[in-house]
Order: C-alpha cells, then sequence, then structure tokens
C-alpha cells in the first residue's frame, strides 16, 4: 500500500500551478479509500492463498504453492472449468451479438421501440437476490414451467429444471440471458443512435438491406464499443456466476452447475462441505489469471480495423 | 409518445421521412417477431409472479397463467411478517443512504481536484481509476470480509457502508468529473478574483453547476447498492436484525422442497416494488443514467 502515500508527496512538484498541492487534498481521500478497499483485498488474496487455512477460526499455517499443486490435481476443478467454458460460450454470444442486433432494430426507432425499451429495461432493476429466488419458483416442481407443461397436456415432460443435471447448466445459462440480454441492447441502442444517420442513408442507397447494413456498416463501426461490452460481459460472468447459482442451485446437482466462481465462493464458506479459505482463494487466483488471458485475446480479436 | 421526440431530437429529425420505406422491410419484420418473443419472455415470469402472489399455493400450479386473487392478502401478510420486511426495507434505506451520501462526499471533492489538475498526475491518478472497472467486485468478497473482522466490524451494516463507498469511488468520480470539467474556467477565475477559496469555488460554483450530474450518479448508484447481495449476506450477515431485503428474500425458498410458492412470489413483489416505483417516477432520468454509468465504464 505505497501508492496512496506517495502520490501526495509526488504532486507538490509542479510549482509552476500553485494550487495543484491543495487539489491533491481534495483527490486524496477518495483515492486512499478506494486503493485501500479494492487494491488492499486483491493484494491480500495472494497472500492468502499461500495458506493452509482451513475455517476463519482455525490458525492459517503457511503451505508455499501446495494449494496450486492440490488445484492441478482436484477433479472438481476440471469440471468447473468445462461448466464455466460453457457458460461463457452459451451466455456470451447472445449477451453481445443477439444485443447489438437488437440494439440496431431499437436505434431503427421502428412503431412501438418505446415500449420494447422499457421492458428490455426491466431486468435491469432486478437485483441477483430477487433473479435467483424468483427463477427458483419458476423452473421448481410446482412452478411456471411445469404449471404450462401440465396445462397443455405435455404433463410427462416436467421435472425439477434446477434439481436435474441434465437441465441445471442449461437452466442457469437461460437465466442470465434472460437477465443480461436486455439491458446490453437498450447500450448498444444508445450508442448506435449516436452514429450519423448519413452512413446509413449511403448504404441504403446502394439497396443495403438492414440485415447488410447492420453487419457491415453498423458494427464495425461499432466495433470498439462491441470490444469493451464483450469484455465487461465476459468478467461478469466469469467472476459474478457464484451470488446467482448459491440461490439457485449451490453448485449441484452433484457438479452440475459448479463453476471457478461458485467454487471460490463454496470452500471459502464451506457450503456442502468444510471451509478451506486459503484453496479458495487459489481458485480465486486461476479465475484472475483467466480474466487477464481472457481479456487480452477480446482485446485481440475484437479490434477497430481502421 | 412525446417523451420520444423530446428525448433525441437529433436523431429523428432529418431522417424519419427518409428512412420510413426501409422500416417494414423483411429484415424488420424478423426484428418485430425477435425481439416481441424476446420481450414477452421478459414480461411473462414477472406476470406470473405477480398473479401467484394473490393465489393459494395449490392455484400457483393448477391455473398458472389466469389471475385467481384466491389467497387474497394473506401471502404478502404472512410474508410481511416471516421475512419481518419492514425492518429489512429499513435495512435497506440505511445502507443505501448512507453509502449515498458518503460516496458523494468523498467522490465529489476528488473529482472536482482532477477536473482541475493538469499535468501528468492527474492522468495517471485517472488511469488507475479506470483500472478499478477491470476488478471484479466479486474477487475480493474473502479478503473483505477478513478485512472486516480485523477492524472488529464483521456483521456490522456500517462496514457495508464503507464498503460500497469504496468500491463506487472509480465510475462516480469519473463520471463527476466529466462533468466537473464542462464548467468554464472563467467561473473560477472571476471566483478568484472575488477571493474566493478553493474550497468556496468547489463548494459554491461547482457543486450547483453539476447537480445534473450527481444526480445521475445518485440513480445509478441507488439502484446498485440497494440490490447488492452477496456482500451484505457475508459480511453483514442474515440475522433479521441487521439483513438488507435482499438477504432477507432468498430465505423463503427452502431447501427441503415444500416451498409455498404463493408466498415466495408476494416476497418478491414486496422486495421488487421500491425500485420499480422509483422507475415509474423517474423512468427516462433513471434509463438514461444506467446508460450513461454503463458506457462510461
Amino acid at each position: 500500500m505505497t501508492t496512496p502515500a506517495s502520490a501526495p508527496t509526488r504532486r507538490p512538484r509542479h510549482p509552476a500551478r500553485g494550487g495543484n498541492g491543495a487539489l491533491a487534498a481534495f483527490t486524496v481521500p477518495s483515492l486512499v479509500w478506494y486503493l485501500l478497499f479494492m487494491m488492499g483485498p486483491l493484494v491480500a488474496m495472494f497472500v492468502i492463498a499461500t495458506l493452509n487455512w482451513g475455517s476463519i477460526a482455525a490458525h492459517p499455517k503457511f503451505a508455499g504453492l501446495a494449494n496450486f499443486a492440490k488445484l492441478l490435481a482436484d477433479e472438481r476443478i476440471g469440471t468447473a472449468l468445462i461448466n464455466t467454458g460453457i457458460h461463457l460460450f452459451a451466455t456470451l454470444p447472445f449477451q453481445v451479438l443477439g444485443a447489438f442486433m437488437i440494439g440496431y432494430f431499437l436505434a431503427q426507432r421502428p412503431p412501438g421501440h418505446r415500449i420494447f425499451r422499457v421492458v428490455l429495461f426491466i431486468p435491469a432493476l432486478i437485483s441477483t437476490a430477487q433473479l435467483g429466488t424468483m427463477f427458483s419458483v419458476v423452473l421448481g416442481p410446482d412452478g411456471l414451467v411445469n404449471g404450462l407443461l401440465n396445462l397443455v397436456g405435455l404433463g410427462d415432460h416436467m421435472r425439477a429444471w434446477l434439481a436435474d443435471t441434465h437441465t441445471a447448466l442449461l437452466c442457469v445459462i437461460l437465466v442470465s440471458i434472460w437477465n443480461g440480454m436486455g439491458f446490453n441492447a437498450v447500450l448498444f441502442s444508445a450508442r448506435l443512435a449516436s452514429i450519423d444517420q448519413s452512413i446509413y442513408e449511403a448504404a441504403e442507397l446502394d439497396g443495403a438491406s438492414h440485415w447488410r447494413r447492420l453487419w457491415f456498416v453498423a458494427f464495425p463501426i461499432s466495433l470498439d464499443f462491441v470490444s469493451v461490452m464483450t469484455m465487461l460481459q465476459f468478467l461478469w460472468s466469469l467472476f459474478g456466476s457464484a451470488a446467482l447459482i448459491l440461490i439457485l442451485t449451490e453448485g449441484g446437482p452433484g457438479q452440475a452447475t459448479s463453476t471457478l466462481s461458485w467454487l471460490v465462493y463454496r470452500f471459502a464458506f464451506g457450503v456442502n462441505g468444510s471451509p478451506l479459505i486459503g484453496y479458495s482463494q487459489a481458485i480465486g487466483i486461476l479465475l484472475f489469471l483467466l480474466g487477464v488471458v481472457g481479456l487480452v485475446i477480446i482485446r485481440r480479436f475484437i479490434k477497430q480495423r481502421y | 409518445m412525446s417523451v420520444t421526440r423530446a428525448a433525441s431530437p437529433a436523431v429523428t429529425r432529418r431522417s424519419g421521412q427518409k428512412r420510413r420505406p426501409g422500416l417494414f422491410g423483411p429484415g424488420m419484420v424478423v426484428g418485430y417477431v425477435v425481439v416481441g418473443l424476446y420481450a414477452v419472455t421478459l414480461l411473462f415470469p414477472l406476470y406470473w409472479v405477480v398473479i401467484s402472489a394473490f393465489k393459494d399455493k395449490f392455484d400457483v400450479f393448477r391455473t398458472p397463467l389466469t389471475p385467481t386473487f384466491s389467497a387474497g392478502l394473506a401471502n404478502f401478510d404472512f410474508v410481511w411478517t416471516y421475512l419481518e420486511a419492514g425492518k429489512a426495507l429499513l435495512n435497506s434505506l440505511y445502507i443505501t443512504a448512507a453509502s449515498l451520501a458518503l460516496t458523494l462526499v468523498v467522490a465529489l471533492p476528488a473529482s472536482y481536484g482532477l477536473a482541475r489538475a493538469r499535468g501528468r498526475i492527474g492522468g495517471i491518478v485517472e488511469k488507475v481509476y479506470a483500472l478499478g472497472f477491470l476488478i471484479p467486485g466479486f474477487a475480493a468478497l474473502v479478503p473483505t470480509l477478513l478485512l472486516a473482522i480485523a477492524v472488529n466490524m464483521y456483521h456490522t451494516r456500517e462496514f457495508i457502508i464503507l464498503y460500497l463507498s469504496a468500491t463506487a469511488q472509480p465510475l462516480c468520480v469519473i463520471l463527476l468529473t466529466q462533468f466537473m470539467r464542462t464548467v468554464p474556467s472563467e467561473l473560477e477565475e472571476s471566483a478568484v478574483i472575488d477571493g474566493a477559496s478553493r474550497w468556496q469555488i468547489f463548494s459554491r460554483v461547482y457543486v450547483p453547476l453539476v447537480m445534473p450530474g450527481i444526480a445521475t450518479v445518485a440513480i445509478l448508484q441507488f439502484i446498485s447498492y440497494w440490490n447488492e447481495y452477496l456482500y451484505t449476506l457475508v459480511i453483514a450477515g442474515a440475522q433479521p436484525a441487521r439483513r438488507t431485503i435482499q438477504v432477507a428474500l432468498p430465505t423463503i425458498v427452502s431447501g427441503t422442497g415444500n416451498t409455498n410458492y404463493a408466498q415466495v412470489c408476494a416476497g418478491t413483489v414486496i422486495s421488487i416494488i421500491p425500485v420499480f416505483v422509483m422507475y415509474i417516477i423517474l423512468n427516462r432520468r433513471m434509463e438514461d443514467a444506467l446508460i450513461q454509468g454503463a458506457l462510461k465504464g
């Protein structure tokens, strides 16, 4: 934590603007506070990952890289890696490309677009706790989905969607898409609305259909924004799935919906087992590295071409 | 629909009649079908939750589509007491309001300092804040919990307030800095000539002028604070005296399989109402705030 302390001392080196020292006094409290709460825990994570530490009450012992060695041999990690990959690759195309298409549609301001916008915006107001609670009954044995199946005479296909190994992960994916795609679409449409309309008009004169205008005009122009959205969505899906999974399935049945993000939580708090804080943070570091690698890949592949 | 036109005249104005013919091409018809279906998928579970909240537990499954009101307000009655929802809503309000106040008290001066800073350091500091967007909050859950224990604030709402306002700094400072930069520097110069101190310039000139920015940040953070779940669950805890409505809500879903779905629906409705009422009142402003927050982030 040397960064916040060294920032103010360096400031007065610009004597030309006498006020800089005073300005620093305005900024430093916020900066220190932010670094303390955001960078501090991040650094601590790397330390904790080297400890042999069970529950919070237990005494931690230094364990070197033992947690990481264990991680490589643990087949639960392999399963979680696969689940995390499936979750990411199934949701990202909808959250980004699907949302972009809807955003383009909204940006054309067709009749009724205002109503669509309001509806698509609604999930942004719903919290993870509400989302999880709501869908645990929608998908539950006596819930909406089964009620509908029963109503139309497909009662044979009823099942406990979240408790079934074959459907649980699919449910988590669908709930993620349900929740994320609409708001992303509104964001894309806000972005597309700021594009100079004459570009579209030129394309229209050339006889380009909406489909072509969408992919060959609007998309390339917005590539930078698409890239940023992909990165944020990627990080959010990679790290953020734990809260939803905690409410919906607790990683189960078995390991069916266990993602890496969920494992960090599971081992930290000992859900269905005893807590292993050090190990949980080692998984956290694996998650962190995956995040960095993912960002670099996205940045490299989705790039403005002109 | 006058709202639409008022909102962004620049777009509708010129292109309106030119683009009309293309609007009903096959592409747009497909668009209507797809977006329409998605909109129905979004609304349908919400509709079901609302009508189920007024049913007795057997009707929820038997008549999934039709509102029967067979339970009247009984589910709400039960859930309100069971979740101690009054207390939970007050806890949510306390954490949200205190975090908001604290966030602004710290972020406003910081963004003024950044907006007026010259030279390299200002740029570096801004980059440090921008880095905050790339650190997913969840990563730091366990270390933050340990920090709460270390400073003897485990199981307190106050630690959540400190934590929430700290992690909101990057977004708030960067958004507010952009608003601060739009204030013309002549105003500041003339205030200096009048003998105003830095603090007076900040509080009497800048703060009143960036009120729209403050409103945007406040709306944005209101939603994110009100809806926070995981940190509040882990740090403030699930005991009725301290839990927020978000932490209380999932506790009605029983792990043992004898959950009363109608009651869960009533609980969900109760917990959603405050933000929806806000949305109905602020509508466009809230959308703009969330969009701005996300676009800048």
